[in-house]
């Protein structure tokens, strides 16, 4: 583990956050590089001063009589009907960003390169996020008719969910993630002992750049298909996450 | 009548055992979203009702992350209606640009007060992940249920939460950049 992934895990190894392995990893790493452990040794004394010194408030004895004796009450009536109004708050503001986004489109031309590096950067922070503790899948399935109607619900789009187990890239689930401030759509799967993301999001506003690409030790493959952004990240070798990148794209209905 | 009315007492005292332990996390997020003693203590009598309303929909397992996530709704509905002035979020760049301060910044310096206003000047966004991860103790997993984001965001914007409080206690110098 080299310093930059350090850096990007330091504040999940603080928090103890980190799985077994990656804990592990940084802890060798901390202990042959001064730079790194004292960063590590700052974020350690600021979580600390952060949780004690912090104040935490107290319900007053009053209150606790007043939430008592409002439970007891039947019958009572409070606002409800919130939840819907935030969901139509949220579409409406989703509706109002996507056209300001595309009526920006034509003036941040110039900023895609940056962007689409970004994206890239982002997906595989993604992908290294990913690797740590109860964090590689939100659901945690091999047949793809149980991962495709989890993201029901969850996301506004429904993305093609394909198993490649008899093509050595068996399918192990999927989770949410955000990515150029959008939501996107997870799908894990493992080569081998290793794990391939695939982020899979809307191409509007923006597409990604297509073409395969390396990023802090990882590589990655994006492209473009029914309206979808594809961006997959794995450390395995460029090669193989084409031939997976090629497979999918194949058997895209 | 008296069937429906010992079917509520038990669930009522169902209900009291789960969520009533939790009134202090409730109160200290509630607080520290709102700022205000008052508004703080009438959210959570309207969450702790809410929550007892829904309470038929709540399927065991984490009941604080549960009942939070209600408070939390609570008072951004509260916050919206109030129209308060809320600090806005800045450009994040240039605070990730700030220079980290050593341990002993961390170890010696910073009391309470000091540490208090700074978090009091942070956006809501970043308050409440800070109040849930470093005071609460909630582990990354639950403040994303509680927040409803996924949970990279939660990491993304724990560590901009802890650069802002960083820059909120660094002392302005010449002049800064910033407005």
């Amino acid at each position: 583990m080299n310093c930059a992934e350090t850096d990007r895990l330091l504040d999940a190894y603080v928090d103890g956050e980190l799985d077994l392995a990656h804990h592990a990893e940084v802890e060798a790493h901390l202990r042959s590089c001064a730079a790194c452990a004292s960063a590590a040794d700052s974020a350690g004394a600021r979580k600390e001063a952060l949780r004690e010194r912090l104040t935490r408030f107290t319900a007053s004895a009053a209150l606790a009589d007043r939430v008592r004796q409002s439970l007891e009450i039947p019958g009572v009536t409070s606002p409800a009907g919130t939840a819907r109004r935030l969901r139509i708050f949220w579409s409406g503001a989703g509706l109002a960003a996507g056209l300001a986004a595309s009526l920006m489109v034509g003036f941040v031309w110039g900023g895609a390169r940056d962007r689409s590096r970004r994206v890239v950067d982002e997906a595989a922070a993604d992908h290294v996020r990913s690797l740590m503790a109860d964090h590689l899948t939100d659901v945690a399935s091999s047949d793809r008719h149980t991962v495709k109607p989890w993201f029901a619900g969850k996301l506004g789009f429904s993305p093609t969910v394909i198993d490649l187990a008899d093509a050595g890239f068996p399918l192990v689930g999927g989770r949410l993630e955000e990515i150029d401030r959008q939501e996107a759509a997870a799908l894990v799967y493992r080569r081998r002992q290793h794990v391939i993301n695939l982020l899979i999001w809307p191409a509007e506003p923006r597409r990604v750049d297509p073409g395969s690409g390396r990023r802090s030790g990882y590589q990655t493959n994006a492209w473009v298909e029914d309206g979808f952004n594809f961006l997959a990240v794995s450390e395995i070798p460029a090669d193989e996450l084409a031939e997976f990148a090629g497979l999918l794209r194949s058997r895209t209905p | 009548m008296d069937e429906s009315d010992s079917g509520r007492s038990s669930a009522s005292a169902t209900f009291e055992h789960l969520m009533l332990p939790h009134l202090d996390a409730a109160y200290n997020l509630a607080r520290w979203l709102l700022r205000h003693d008052q508004d703080a203590e009438d959210c959570v009598q309207d969450a702790f009702l809410r929550a007892y309303q829904a309470f038929g929909r709540f399927r065991g397992g984490d009941g604080r992350a549960w009942l939070l996530t209600i408070v939390r709704n609570t008072c951004y509905s509260h916050l919206r209606t109030a129209r308060r002035q809320e600090p806005v979020v800045a450009f994040d760049e240039e605070i990730h640009a700030a220079d980290t301060r050593d341990a002993s910044f961390w170890r010696r310096e910073c009391p309470r007060e000091e540490l208090d206003a700074a978090l009091g000047r942070l956006p809501a966004e970043f308050r409440e992940v800070l109040v849930l991860h470093e005071i609460e103790g909630l582990a990354y997993k639950e403040i994303a249920a509680v927040a409803g984001i996924p949970l990279g965001t939660v990491m993304s914007r724990l560590s901009r939460a802890r650069a802002r409080m960083q820059a909120e206690l660094t002392p302005t110098r010449q002049g800064g950049t910033r407005p």
